[in-house]
């Protein structure tokens, strides 16, 4: 889509595009594992969904009531890791923060936001294979966000 | 979960961001009339499912009619409209819905027999231009952000107090409720507008039942607080950095009808 369009200099096109058109937004029907991140304070989440098949990340969803810039990250993020193994999926939490360049404190604090519902949810599929009846898995977070924006 | 509902949340929302998308102001107001009855619908479709000992949820799977001419845009609505109407029941709410829709195709029709109301719709363009306006690069990257994080809250607000307000017998907390979806419609609209103008149209995106189940009401009433004093400071912030006198009156207005929101929102604890 983005081919075709000329975008005037300032926000980058990808973020644009991420924020008009979250990628992998919302619910996965039958998922392997559902992890949580949950901050207290504000409220503010990231539920997220990850469908496995061996080591293959087949499919993965998130939702969340948090800010732009968590949602940016979390459309990047699934995309990163769609169709790779779960150990890139690992290395990709380290890719993104290469992606997203220089960050601020809180900008930080969306992106953790979003992997450590990603890391629930591989723990939720640990204690599931150990055969433990866990719906999902949830962490707290220490930080919290005040909904700075990425926009580079 | 009910079907009837999710379309018709569906076709609030078709009606709702046609209007933003169409520059016209009359086709734009009187679209924004029908999403106001399609939205009552909903309300309405709701308390007859929770009367019924059933229940609903804000799924969708619906996909943003984005189209380049009035037509087209009109076009797509009608199709939305036709859609629902198997799924209405044979009752009295049934037939409301249904006869208020066939006026609704009604107009739609009478749009497009005058071709001088096909015009170009921008509203998609990604532009991100304010052609009346010289707002330097950096504003517009903060008005772009500000837009979108407030029309997806705004959304949220509605969705919440409308899911809240169908379940409580309070009669104050219903009046309550009722002033803050009358208030988060009227922003919703006007950051509706605004994004269309710049280009950047897009459904806010759907509520997790995480985030409208709500369990404790005195801490959803809290954090609620905390975020209409986070976007009061958003609006002081934007109408400072937009060196615009007419944006920066808005900004100043939009932050001064939170600060009664959250009043409000405080005769709910």
């Amino acid at each position: 889509m983005l081919e075709n369009v000329k975008l005037p200099e300032g926000m980058n096109p990808e973020t644009l595009e991420h924020l008009m058109y979250p990628k992998n937004y919302g619910k996965l029907d039958e998922p392997s594992c559902v992890g949580v991140a949950v901050d207290e304070k504000t409220g503010e989440y990231v539920i997220f969904y990850t469908l496995l098949e061996g080591e293959t990340v087949k499919d993965a969803k998130y939702a969340t009531n948090g800010c732009q810039d968590t949602v940016v990250i979390g459309s990047m993020f699934t995309e990163m890791i769609i169709g790779n193994d779960t150990a890139y999926a690992q290395k990709a939490i380290k890719k993104m923060h290469e992606k997203l360049g220089v960050m601020s404190e809180q900008q930080q604090v969306c992106a953790d936001i979003v992997f450590s519902a990603f890391v629930a949810s591989m723990i939720n599929f640990e204690h599931k294979s150990e055969g433990k009846d866990e719906e999902m898995h949830v962490l707290k977070m220490k930080e919290s966000c005040e909904g700075e924006n990425i926009n580079e | 979960m009910s079907n009837l509902y999710k379309k018709k949340h569906e076709l609030w929302l078709h009606i709702t961001f046609a209007s933003f998308a169409i520059n016209d102001e009359d086709i734009k107001s009187r679209l924004y009339e029908f999403s106001l009855i399609a939205f009552r619908h909903m309300k309405w479709i709701g308390t007859n499912l929770l009367d019924n000992g059933k229940n609903y949820n804000y799924d969708r799977g619906m996909k943003l009619s984005k189209r380049s001419t009035v037509f087209e845009v009109i076009e797509a609505l009608a199709d939305e409209v036709k859609n629902i109407h198997p799924l209405y029941e044979e009752s009295v709410l049934g037939k409301r819905c249904q006869t208020d829709d066939d006026y609704l195709l009604e107009y739609l029709s009478q749009i497009l027999k005058n071709a001088d109301n096909n015009k170009e719709v921008t509203a998609f363009n990604m532009q991100r231009k304010w052609l009346d306006k010289n707002l330097a690069q950096e504003q517009i990257d903060a008005l772009t952000m500000f837009l979108f994080e407030e029309s997806y809250k705004e959304y949220e607000l509605i969705l919440v107090y409308a899911f809240m307000q169908a379940r409580t017998d309070d009669s104050l907390q219903f009046s309550i409720f009722q002033d803050l979806i009358d208030e988060s419609h009227f922003h919703l609209k006007s950051f509706g507008n605004m994004m269309a103008k710049m280009g950047i149209l897009a459904l806010p995106r759907e509520l997790h039942e995480m985030t409208y189940v709500i369990k404790d009401l005195e801490k959803f009433v809290t954090d609620g607080i905390a975020e209409e004093e986070a976007a009061k400071v958003m609006c002081k912030e934007l109408s400072d950095a937009i060196k615009d006198e007419e944006l920066s009156k808005f900004f100043n207005f939009i932050n001064y009808q939170e600060s009664y929101h959250i009043e409000l929102m405080k005769k709910l604890l």
